[in-house]
């Protein structure tokens, strides 16, 4: 794990206490709240239906046990005993008092914390591979780059208003688990020829109510290069990304008005120029943040348990990951207990899990795009004694990756963008399906919802997405089918008219039950749909409804 | 520093007027491409970019690219709708002055002038990079032997640990004599430091067992076994009576490059060496460079009384071949217990050699 040195920690503190002076003078009016609004975002301070809401950074979804149990102490002193874990693999805090915020940021600042560019049109956390330094398929650990490119961009002066925001993503692994193909800039870690490492640079994906698959800009870009070229793309992007149309302005637009290959010839022009500068990265800078990064190096090579109860076996058969490390594993903690709001942990639940990272973990936990969190070294020898700790609190749901393991924004229950409410929604269906079995017999599928159309909830790249959306004064669900975020992206499509919330859970049920009897042996439910397209499942979403 | 001028009254005038020194002052819109404006600087003194929103971020970009890209190396101003919050992004991407539309918050743009002392980016102007700090201040030995000066053993371990190489030290322990107390202190400061202890192949059964007796009960969550690579063992110890023939090469093979292999790892690390071991160690600094690694040896002054005092003080278990007469624990192929009082005479007895290696430059193995 990445700590920090006097200058991080120094910069940090530096931004508390400039936090500190823009709330005084929004109080007293030195700031509009017109200037007030994109300076308090920049901090993660929102305001959404009920109440602030402060969104801390975890960069790249990486969490020390010390961080962990900070987190739980925030949701018990300062919010009503709970914290909310997100898609872009961050923590949002619902309830806390504006006045308190200074105080939070202090306390997060004690562990190397903060909520900076947490929101805005600024670069934003970057995202990686939840795995990343223990996935099995693994080419190179990602989260060095993801440093890297965290402190490049922190109050980059050039990039700090932007036309919007700008999310970068980094893989290192062979499957896709940062879905690159859906961020303004994603970045493949691949060998070429003679072995040398480098980038794949794709850039212009996106979901919100344009959903993009990035378009690839590069084949490959030596590591030195990278902050330069991310440079060029940001120049670019500043100075010819729309401002006049909120809905325009992503990259992704301008990517598809100027078209990849323009695109790409105004960045190389750009990049030709600014190169062999001082953006280059020094070897010495390279290794030193990665060497923060190694894997854990073990005594033995336990083999995976053999016996145990029937509920701890299927735990590890769903929620087990291979390590790359024979005698470790890797183990998702699901935060999707049947019918329960996905992505939440209470307090006590926050400090179960610092104690297993600390005791269990090499002192590592990380947060996932969908919403659980991951243990990602585990001695085999230790599997059962985590497993009993998380059953006794709740975190053993075995259903990692399979229907009821189900995304979901806050929706209208807590975000003034929404047309409709999404955790509801998120919570019939986890209980249908579970009633019917579906959770254990319906294999790997993704079924993500999201409570309007800028997509948060990530419906666009679910296999199962439900889209709410406000029709005459009355929410209505869209199902879509198809979507994929990884290496097979895809963009999900539309399958016929809006359902009332009511009459979800019962048609993703119909769903599920008709790729069972269609399914050929072991084909997942992507598979199967891929097979015999959308249409084939029409008719079950709609066929009782009619009745 | 930013110039900060609030009496002028200039407007956009999208055009040139000729300065009072000859020359002309251009204004231009932030939006402004900097292609658009090539022939225009050349004959340019002054350039005023007027900012119609602080959130259109148009401007920035628009200055780095005057400076960096057409060489202008005239006054620019930055005019219209600009927060002091932005002053500091506004100098570093090359303007030299600020005329914004209010002239009622000059302190808080003075303020904001000084609130940040990093930068993490290069850019046109202002302040050397986190990077470049990194790369030029490179542990300084006098200085950090000067801070050490006068501070207890535990106080040092809390520094180092949590301070000076925070997630970048390890603590070197060989389960031996003298190693609780080191770990005990690694316990009570930082329980979850890496521990690196050195598995030879060739240790006593009972070292192996106080290891995992001390790391249980002192609560250490991070030990990190270190073995020598199969392979090599294999090949240059295939009978495993390399320590007879050779020690040097054994210690090479099974402490000095397992250690060398992930020494990568770390900046810098903890041993629990003492000057009161007599040999090469009488001088034995508490911060030293070794090879280009940092080595701490926070307990360098501790007497064996002092030792003792502190077994009793906190109840540490004692190693059980201490009870034997074995002063110092190496492997058992080359210890015996300690002669007259010299705590490591027992390693490598009857030989010229003291250490293994793994605290000096890598020994050329004797052939």
């Amino acid at each position: 794990m990445y700590r920090y040195d006097e200058h991080d920690t120094a910069l940090v503190r530096e931004r508390i206490e400039e936090f500190r002076d823009q709330v005084a003078r929004r109080m007293d009016g030195r700031l509009t709240e017109d200037e007030f609004k994109p300076l308090r975002l920049m901090n993660g301070v929102y305001l959404q239906l009920h109440a602030y809401m402060l969104r801390v950074a975890i960069p790249y979804g990486a969490l020390r046990s010390e961080q962990m149990r900070t987190l739980a102490m925030i949701a018990r002193k300062y919010d009503r005993g709970y914290g909310h874990f997100t898609t872009r693999q961050n923590i949002q805090y619902n309830w806390p008092a504006l006045t308190d915020i200074p105080e939070i940021l202090e306390k997060l600042a004690d562990v190397e914390m903060h909520a900076i560019q947490t929101s805005g049109n600024c670069i934003r956390n970057v995202t990686a591979d939840p795995f990343a330094g223990a996935a099995s398929d693994e080419l190179e650990d990602s989260r060095p780059w993801a440093e890297i490119i965290r402190q490049w961009s922190t109050f980059h002066p050039e990039f700090t208003f932007l036309p919007r925001k700008f999310k970068i993503a980094v893989n290192g692994a062979s499957d896709d688990r940062a879905a690159i193909r859906f961020h303004d800039i994603g970045l493949q870690i691949v060998e070429d020829e003679t072995g040398q490492r480098g980038f794949e640079v794709w850039v212009g994906g996106g979901q919100g109510r344009t959903p993009r698959i990035a378009r690839k800009i590069r084949d490959f870009l030596e590591p030195r290069d990278l902050l330069s070229y991310l440079t060029a793309i940001l120049r670019v992007y500043n100075q010819h990304g729309r401002r006049d149309n909120l809905y325009k302005a992503r990259i992704k637009i301008l990517v598809d008005s100027l078209g990849i290959d323009a695109f790409r010839d105004e960045v190389e022009e750009e990049w030709g120029f600014i190169r062999e500068g001082e953006l280059s990265l020094p070897e010495a800078e390279i290794s030193r943040i990665r060497s923060f990064f190694s894997s854990p190096r073990i005594e033995g090579q336990t083999p995976l348990p053999q016996t145990g109860p029937a509920a701890f076996r299927s735990w590890l058969d769903v929620n087990r990951r291979d390590h790359q490390t024979y005698g470790l594993s890797s183990v998702v903690i699901s935060l999707k207990p049947i019918g329960g709001t996905p992505g939440d942990a209470t307090a006590d639940q926050m400090d179960i899990i610092a104690e297993l990272t600390e005791r269990f973990g090499f002192d590592e936990v990380r947060v996932t795009p969908e919403q659980n969190l991951v243990l990602p070294h585990v001695r085999n020898e230790d599997l059962f004694a985590v497993w009993e700790a998380l059953s006794a609190h709740g975190l053993a749901t075995a259903n990692a990756g399979l229907s009821t393991d189900i995304v979901a924004c806050p929706g209208l229950d807590y975000c003034n963008l929404a047309n409709a409410r999404s955790i509801p929604i998120a919570q019939a269906i986890s209980e249908t399906l579970d009633a019917q079995g579906l959770s254990e017999t319906a294999g790997d599928v993704t079924i993500k919802i999201s409570g309007c159309i800028n997509a948060c909830g990530h419906h666009h790249i679910a296999h199962i997405g439900v889209l709410g959306v406000d029709k005459r004064g009355e929410e209505f669900y869209q199902i879509t089918l198809g979507g994929a975020m990884g290496t097979d992206a895809a963009v999900g499509e539309i399958v016929g008219k809006g359902l009332a919330g009511d009459d979800v859970p019962g048609a993703i049920a119909r769903i599920l039950h008709h790729y069972k009897a269609l399914r050929e042996d072991g084909e997942d439910f992507i598979d199967t749909l891929r097979r015999l397209g959308s249409d084939a499942f029409k008719e079950a979403i709609y066929a009782e409804l009619a009745a | 520093m930013l110039n900060l001028q609030l009496d002028h009254q200039s407007r956009p005038d999208v055009d040139a007027r000729i300065a009072s020194g000859g020359g002309e002052i251009l204004t231009v819109p932030a939006s402004a491409d900097w292609r658009e404006l090539k022939d225009r600087v050349p004959q340019a003194v002054q350039i005023d970019v007027h900012f119609e929103s602080f959130k259109d971020g148009r401007g920035f970009t628009l200055a780095s690219q005057l400076r960096g890209r057409l060489g202008f190396d005239g006054r620019l101003r930055a005019t219209g709708h600009v927060l002091p919050d932005q002053a500091l992004h506004l100098k570093r991407v090359g303007f030299d002055e600020v005329s914004p539309d209010r002239t009622d918050v000059a302190d808080d743009w003075s303020q904001a002038q000084t609130r940040f002392a990093t930068v993490y980016q290069p850019a046109q102007r202002g302040g050397e990079t986190v990077v470049a700090k990194r790369t030029r201040s490179k542990a300084d030995l006098a200085a950090l032997n000067a801070r050490y000066r006068g501070m207890e053993a535990e106080e040092i371990f809390e520094d180092a640990i949590k301070r000076i190489w925070p997630g970048r030290i390890a603590m070197m322990s060989s389960f031996g004599a003298e190693a609780a107390v080191g770990l005990h202190m690694i316990a009570k400061v930082a329980p979850s430091t890496p521990v690196l202890f050195l598995d030879t192949g060739r240790l006593f059964a009972q070292t192996e067992q106080y290891q995992r007796e001390l790391v249980e009960k002192l609560d250490l969550t991070n030990l990190r076994i270190i073995q020598p690579s199969a392979l090599e063992v294999a090949e240059e110890d295939a009978d495993g009576k390399l320590w007879s023939r050779n020690n040097d090469a054994c210690c090479t093979l099974r402490k000095v490059r397992p250690l060398d292999r992930i020494s990568e790892d770390y900046d810098a690390m903890i041993t629990g060496r003492k000057r009161f071991h007599g040999g090469d160690r009488i001088e034995l600094p508490v911060v030293e460079r070794l090879d280009g690694r940092i080595r701490v040896n926070p307990l360098a002054s501790w007497s064996h009384e002092r030792i003792d005092a502190y077994f009793k003080r906190y109840d540490l278990p004692r190693h059980p071949l201490t009870e034997m007469g074995y002063a110092s624990i190496g492997c058992w192929t080359c210890t015996a217990p300690a002669q007259d009082g010299d705590v490591r005479s027992g390693r490598w007895a009857g030989q010229s050699k003291s250490e293994c290696g793994i605290h000096r430059p890598v020994p050329v193995a004797a052939e």
